[in-house]
């Protein structure tokens, strides 16, 4: 993975704005004009990227079914379509029956009973909020062996990524894939525990993981379940049986990357990237080593908005392996107003006068892309480049 | 004399805050020019203000305001009504008018600044799509078919509703044993951008709006109570001027209107006067806002005895640094926001915290009131914004064992 000794490089966690007209082609049954403007878009989204001063693109998850221009769940719900062993016309997520959990027995609940939303149901509720997350489709109930079905799209993704990078000259670039821990969060029927469901789906994601790999690209595994599984399990557990719970998810993980090349694996972790209070949020310093126990190169995290922006202090306390990296998130899908290059760059050095300069590297909290105008994630990516080249100017004079 | 503290971090806000819904309902029947007892409204008005000081004073709010719940909102989104009210508070307008945002563009030239519609606002004209896309999330509500106009001399015709405030607010400070509230008011400079064909000049219409806000001001202050001027117009209307002007013309342009503001005060007790500035508090990107260092200077002239400004969103989080070299008057107190209405994420206590403690750390721990940006009613879903003022005041405590360990 691509370092730098006399610059703070700049990235993002992923999902950009898919111009209108790709929109519209994932919306409709044209294959071959669904192609051509994967192709067509994915070269402009890394030609942007690099103008603007973004130094590690990603595809903008473009190859991610997104038929709607605010869309919260494209990074995960994509896996569906790419995995064997689905039905795809469960009951959405929101309208499945609550799971309560008790001290030794935790499981995730429904959507519908998440705590943050049980307490803020009101607000959920309201459509003037701004809460709202887009489309709830139906949830896939898996009913049989799991397995990837994903080649040719991956394939594809891929290709589209490769010819862009290459076309603007950029030699790294990143795209994600959804971890088991986050995939395995459907209905099942047909494994007899949760952990053989995640293994499974550790096992058929592993070929999707080694295939974008085995192109010469950075991998990032998103797995928000590590973080945000807080606020789905009702009533709250205590932080000991969620840590346990969630090492699970983490060995799956492990599990699915052994023998992969971790100096090209990087982490993102988050705590749901919806416009909610986020109150329920887990604190990072109490899953933090829970991150580091993944076997990644580079962590990427929530650290741009106002429930984690604080938690900059927890480095104070934990040590970042030697070899590893950072991506804190430094600006933010969770307000419309633009960040200013000035509070960026004073994030920034936080994170560097902590763990060394070289070992951080500047990124957005979460996807971008539908979640905040496309105009205005833009401008955030713009700030998010100035705000790192002021960083620079502060740790390299 | 305005409450400080030598032993915590004292709390407040900005002054708006959600209304009942049956408050809403009421205001927009009477908006709507329909029959409604007007009775049954200040009722309404009366059990809704007692309820909202009882509220912030058990969780914590130490300087309590009656959330501005007189001033007419009739619907629960509505970023406008700290300056509505005041069009049924002055005399000589024409309410027929056109909406301030219909109003065309006026572009300025070196030498002649001028403010242009709000169409023509320059974060605005940059983000065209996102301000006209309703999934952006930068609605600010339904919009008034009309505007006013200045159409005659200026008077204050106010009397009667702000004495009614007055009363809510004094009798909910009093049964909730509270020792000090504070009430909002609009500043000249805030209320003459609106459409004028009387005066000759503006600066004639400032001083003439400066006149009569004058009466409501004394009428808050005579009754014992704090008294918060509310001039966003100070810092939005850099803004509001296309193309950009000179920092330079900027301050002259609105050293006028600080001139008015403090024509409009001049005699009146300044240690219970405090002074709002902010960016604005629509949902938007905020890219043109002036940076707080290039109109600091210009803050510090208004004749008030405390300064509320925002501080507590991605925009503006930085300029704490700006008190690094600006010196406080030794007589003053600041109040900047520490949570915020421009995310519906509700601030971490312990980054509230990290905020009020720079700032005690550079002016003084008995001279920082952790405060709000903005008014959080209209702007945030009700429980939303009573989640960030108790986050505002677990904050400020955890402040107060840092600064007094």
């Amino acid at each position: 993975m691509k370092t730098s000794s006399d610059h703070i490089l700049t990235s993002h966690a992923g999902s950009l704005p898919r111009p209108d007209d790709l929109i519209d082609a994932w919306g409709s049954n044209d294959e071959p004009a669904l192609a051509a403007k994967l192709a067509s878009s994915v070269t402009d989204v890394v030609r942007r990227q690099k103008e603007i001063g973004i130094d590690v693109p990603g595809d903008g998850e473009f190859g991610k079914p997104m038929a709607q221009r605010v869309n919260y769940g494209s990074w995960w719900r994509y896996s569906w379509n790419r995995l064997g062993g689905l039905d795809p016309h469960g009951p959405s997520l929101y309208e499945m029956e609550p799971r309560r959990s008790s001290p030794g027995y935790v499981v995730l609940t429904s959507f519908g009973d998440r705590r943050d939303r049980t307490r803020f149901a009101a607000a959920y509720g309201d459509p003037e909020s701004g809460i709202t997350t887009g489309p709830r489709p139906p949830a896939p109930i898996c009913v049989a062996p799991i397995h990837y079905t994903g080649h040719d799209a991956i394939q594809k993704d891929i290709a589209n990524f490769k010819a862009a990078l290459q076309g603007a000259g950029v030699a790294e670039g990143f795209m994600t894939a959804v971890a088991p821990g986050s995939a395995a969060r459907i209905g099942n029927s047909y494994y007899k525990t949760e952990e053989e469901l995640l293994y499974a789906c550790a096992d058929a994601m592993r070929e999707e993981y080694k295939a974008i790999l085995d192109a010469g690209l950075i991998l990032q595994l998103d797995d928000p379940a590590i973080a945000e599984n807080w606020d789905m399990i009702n009533p709250e557990p205590t932080v000991e049986e969620y840590k346990k719970f969630s090492m699970v998810r983490v060995e799956a993980l492990n599990h699915a990357i052994r023998g992969l090349p971790q100096d090209r694996i990087r982490f993102h972790l988050c705590w749901g990237s919806w416009h909610g209070p986020h109150i329920t949020d887990i604190a990072m310093r109490d899953i933090v080593d829970v991150m580091l126990a993944v076997n990644a190169h580079a962590y990427s995290f929530e650290a741009g908005n106002v429930r984690h922006e604080h938690e900059w202090k927890v480095w104070q306390e934990v040590k970042l392996p030697d070899d590893k990296m950072i991506l804190p998130g430094v600006v933010s899908h969770a307000t419309n107003v633009v960040e200013h290059p000035e509070l960026v760059a004073e994030r920034i050095l936080r994170f560097a006068n902590l763990v060394g300069r070289e070992r951080v590297v500047a990124s957005t909290d979460c996807g971008l892309g539908g979640r905040v105008h496309p105009d205005i994630a833009w401008a955030k990516l713009e700030e998010l480049a100035q705000g790192a080249a002021l960083a620079t100017g502060q740790l390299w004079r | 004399m305005m409450k400080t503290s030598s032993d915590h971090i004292l709390t407040s806000h900005v002054g708006s805050l959600p209304r009942p819904d049956d408050l809403i309902a009421a205001n927009r029947v009477r908006e709507a020019g329909e029959a409604i007892d007007e009775h049954v409204i200040q009722e309404k008005l009366r059990g809704a203000v007692a309820q909202v000081v009882r509220r912030q004073r058990e969780l914590g709010i130490e300087v309590p305001g009656d959330g501005e719940f007189g001033k007419s909102m009739g619907h629960r989104i509505n970023y406008g009504a700290w300056l509505s009210y005041c069009f049924h508070r002055l005399g000589g307008l024409d309410l027929s008018g056109p909406d301030m945002r219909d109003t065309p563009p006026r572009r300025s030239r070196p030498g002649e600044v001028v403010l242009t519609g709000f169409s023509d606002r320059r974060d605005r004209a940059r983000f065209a799509a996102a301000y006209a896309d309703p999934e952006s999330g930068i609605t600010t509500g339904p919009r008034p078919a009309t505007g006013p106009v200045c159409v005659g001399p200026l008077t204050y015709t106010g009397h009667a509703a702000i004495h009614s405030d007055i009363a809510n607010f004094k009798a909910a400070l009093a049964s909730a044993g509270a020792d000090e509230g504070f009430m909002t008011a609009i500043a000249p400079g805030s209320t003459t951008r609106i459409g004028n064909t009387f005066y000759k000049t503006q600066e004639e219409f400032l001083f003439a709006s400066a006149d009569a806000m004058r009466e409501e001001y004394s009428a808050i202050l005579d009754a014992g109570l704090i008294l918060q001027l509310d001039d966003p117009a100070l810092a939005t209307d850099w803004d509001m001027i296309n193309p950009e002007p000179t920092v330079e013309e900027y301050k002259k342009f609105a050293t006028t209107q600080v001139e008015a503001l403090n024509h409009a005060i001049r005699g009146l007790p300044q240690d219970r006067i405090r002074f709002h500035l902010c960016w604005g508090s629509w949902h938007g990107p905020h890219t043109t806002d002036i940076p707080m260092r290039d109109i600091v200077g210009l803050m510090l002239t208004v004749n008030a005895g405390a300064y509320s400004f925002e501080a507590g969103n991605v925009r503006h989080e930085h300029e704490w640094k700006v008190w690094q070299d600006v010196e406080l008057p030794d007589d003053k107190v600041i109040l900047p926001g520490v949570v915020s209405h421009a995310t519906n994420v509700v601030e971490h206590p312990e980054l509230v915290a990290d905020r009020i403690v720079r700032f005690a750390n550079l002016v003084g721990k008995e001279r920082v009131i952790a405060s709000t940006d903005c008014g959080l009613g209209g702007r945030v879903h009700p429980d939303i914004a009573w989640a960030k003022l108790e986050a505002l005041v677990a904050g400020a405590a955890l402040a107060t064992r840092q600064l007094w360990s």
